[in-house]
């Protein structure tokens, strides 16, 4: 139900209320056909109200006909109740207490008005309140909700921007590579090749002997520049599985053992980094929630998904707690989503940590 | 306005619309007068009640519309719904004023004892003017035209009863008395002893008026769009 239509149901239950009770008591007690006139004009006006978007300054019909009725009917001092209420629920309650002054010109003094027209000033002045309170919160909840999606999208253009940055990287480092293949090893190559096609069309020894021995001396700088090239595109910093080896060579809490399988170079560098998250993050949460003494770990490459599997031997837990995932797995969650895949966590038999994503395919 | 001559067209397409507009009137016209209750002809009272039937046929019309989605494609027309709400109105007013003329016309010329033709006529024309805005609040309430027109007839006998219409109040025990105030057929009934009794002229007005504000209240509260 939204914020305006609660606060009307309510409005209009204490108007509906407030005319059964002056209903009642010209019905009981002063039964004129001219004070339901007044009855009629009263609810002809609280009905405009109700229909159109009227300022607050329309309540001054409502007293002045009550004015009016004084002198005829009691009753048009208790339907000066309704604009207490109105105001009140306006947030407009200094005027309903100017309507208290009303009770000095009543000919008899009623206990009974006094606490109606207290009750109509609480009424309008706690819907007024709590139609303000339920504004704010709804602001509140907007603006939170906003900056989640701003964290989201910048979220997402990280990866993005991730994926790039390590796709501009091997391309620049192929291109090197190229170009250091084609400069150094390309001339001598062929240098070599013509020198030995000349050797063979040699009449003179000489000829012969030095044409050779520039082919071998090509071919010596063509396997130096060779070596030098694999040598400087082999990289020093462990990448890929390596990555994971590392971090499990430096984990001495709990036995870890580690299977590997499928082509793991097609992996990709960023999905590593998250691999990587993934297997701290899911040993950690062994050492400080489980009573396991060995975990094993799998990473399977098989047809266009990566899969990374972290397996406990502790005891199933039976409150899950480690289902409801604290942030570290929620954010890890997150990111496999961004990057098309998945982070799934299982307490039933032991911890289990499944993380399934997708390979980028070539071409 | 189109839509206006429209309505009227559709008013009298209805072979029960037909009948109940322009026979009924006329039958009203014939009926005898009764000794001492009610003031004026059996005839001049129960047309009360064929207004307020009346009122609900055409206001149905209305509901017509909106039950076969028509007042859907007219909110994207260039037709504002304030315009179509008056002139529908507008032409089920003037086919009730027209009955109205009739039936005082009718009975002058007939011979009934009308007392105050022109104060009778303008209660009339008041309390039609309540009985369609009554029945468009009724239809704005409904989704189903049937269930509408079904429990409106039961509100009419009802409201006929206790207002005065059928029986005369005075045999009421004084709660319902006091409560029949409430309904429009009241002051309806209490208008047509005040024509018969030659109450002074300020009394006819007053009761006109409460009509016209029966007819406001009414009006403000069934102008709510619906559109199904």
């Amino acid at each position: 139900m939204s914020l305006r239509t609660e606060r009307t149901w309510l409005a209009n239950g204490w108007r509906l209320l407030h005319f059964g009770f002056l209903t009642y008591l010209w019905i009981g007690f002063d039964d004129a056909e001219n004070t339901f006139i007044l009855l009629l004009l009263l609810f002809l006006l609280t009905s405009l109200r109700w229909r159109f978007e009227l300022p607050a300054a329309f309540l001054l019909p409502d007293i002045l006909i009550c004015v009016l009725y004084f002198p005829y009917t009691s009753v048009s001092y208790y339907a000066l109740a309704l604009p207490i209420f109105e105001w009140a629920q306006r947030g407009r309650w200094p005027f309903s207490l100017l309507v208290f002054v009303a009770l000095g010109f009543v000919p008899f003094f009623s206990g009974w008005l006094l606490w109606y027209f207290a009750l109509a000033l609480f009424v309008g002045f706690f819907l007024d309140r709590y139609a303000r309170n339920l504004e704010q919160w709804k602001k509140e909840a907007d603006e939170q909700r906003k900056a989640r999606q701003e964290l989201e999208r910048v979220k997402a253009e990280l990866l993005e921007v991730q994926r790039s940055v390590s796709k501009q990287a091997e391309l620049t480092e192929r291109y090197r590579i190229a170009r250091q293949l084609h400069d150094h090893l390309g001339h001598d190559l062929t240098g070599a090749s013509l020198a030995l096609q000349a050797h063979a069309y040699a009449e003179d020894p000489e000829e012969a002997k030095s044409l050779l021995q520039e082919v071998k001396s090509r071919l010596e700088r063509s396997t130096h520049s060779l070596r030098e090239t694999v040598h400087d595109a082999t990289p020093v910093a462990p990448i890929g599985v390596e990555n994971l080896e590392r971090a499990l060579l430096h984990f001495q809490e709990i036995d870890v053992s580690l299977r590997k399988s499928g082509d793991l170079l097609s992996v990709a560098a960023y999905q590593w980094s998250l691999l990587e998250a993934c297997l701290k993050e899911a040993l950690t949460n062994i050492v400080r929630h489980s009573d396991a003494t060995a975990a094993e770990v799998t990473v399977q490459v098989a047809g266009a998904i990566v899969r990374l599997l972290v397996q406990d031997d502790g005891t199933p837990r039976e409150n899950n707690a480690q289902s409801e995932s604290g942030s570290g797995l929620r954010s890890l969650n997150m990111r496999a989503r961004a990057l098309g895949g998945s982070l799934s966590t299982s307490a039933d038999n032991g911890f289990l940590l499944v993380c399934v994503l997708p390979l980028e395919q070539e071409g | 306005m189109t839509i206006f001559y429209f309505t009227l067209k559709r008013s009298f397409a209805n072979l029960a619309n037909l009948i109940f507009l322009t026979a009924a009137p006329i039958a009203c016209i014939f009926l005898p007068a009764g000794e001492g209750w009610p003031p004026l002809a059996y005839g001049y009272a129960y047309f009360g009640i064929v207004i307020l039937f009346v009122a609900i046929r055409l206001a149905q019309i209305m509901m017509e519309d909106r039950v076969k989605g028509i007042l859907k494609r007219l909110s994207v027309a260039p037709v504002r719904y304030f315009s179509y709400l008056g002139q529908h109105l507008l032409a089920y007013a003037v086919i009730l004023i027209l009955q109205s003329a009739v039936v005082v016309l009718g009975g002058w010329i007939a011979g009934q004892e009308l007392h105050r033709p022109w104060a009778l006529f303008a209660l009339y024309v008041s309390f039609s003017f309540a009985a369609l805005a009554m029945a468009l609040a009724w239809i704005s309430v409904f989704r189903s035209k049937d269930a509408a027109f079904l429990f409106y007839m039961s509100l009419i006998v009802l409201a006929a009863l206790l207002g005065g219409i059928i029986l005369p109040l005075e045999i009421f025990p004084d709660l319902l008395r006091r409560i029949a105030v409430i309904l429009p057929t009241f002051w309806f009934a209490e208008g047509l002893k005040s024509i018969a009794s030659a109450q002074p002229f300020a009394d006819n007005v007053r009761i006109n008026a409460t009509l016209c504000l029966y007819a406001l209240v009414f009006l403000v509260l069934g102008s709510t769009r619906r559109m199904q």
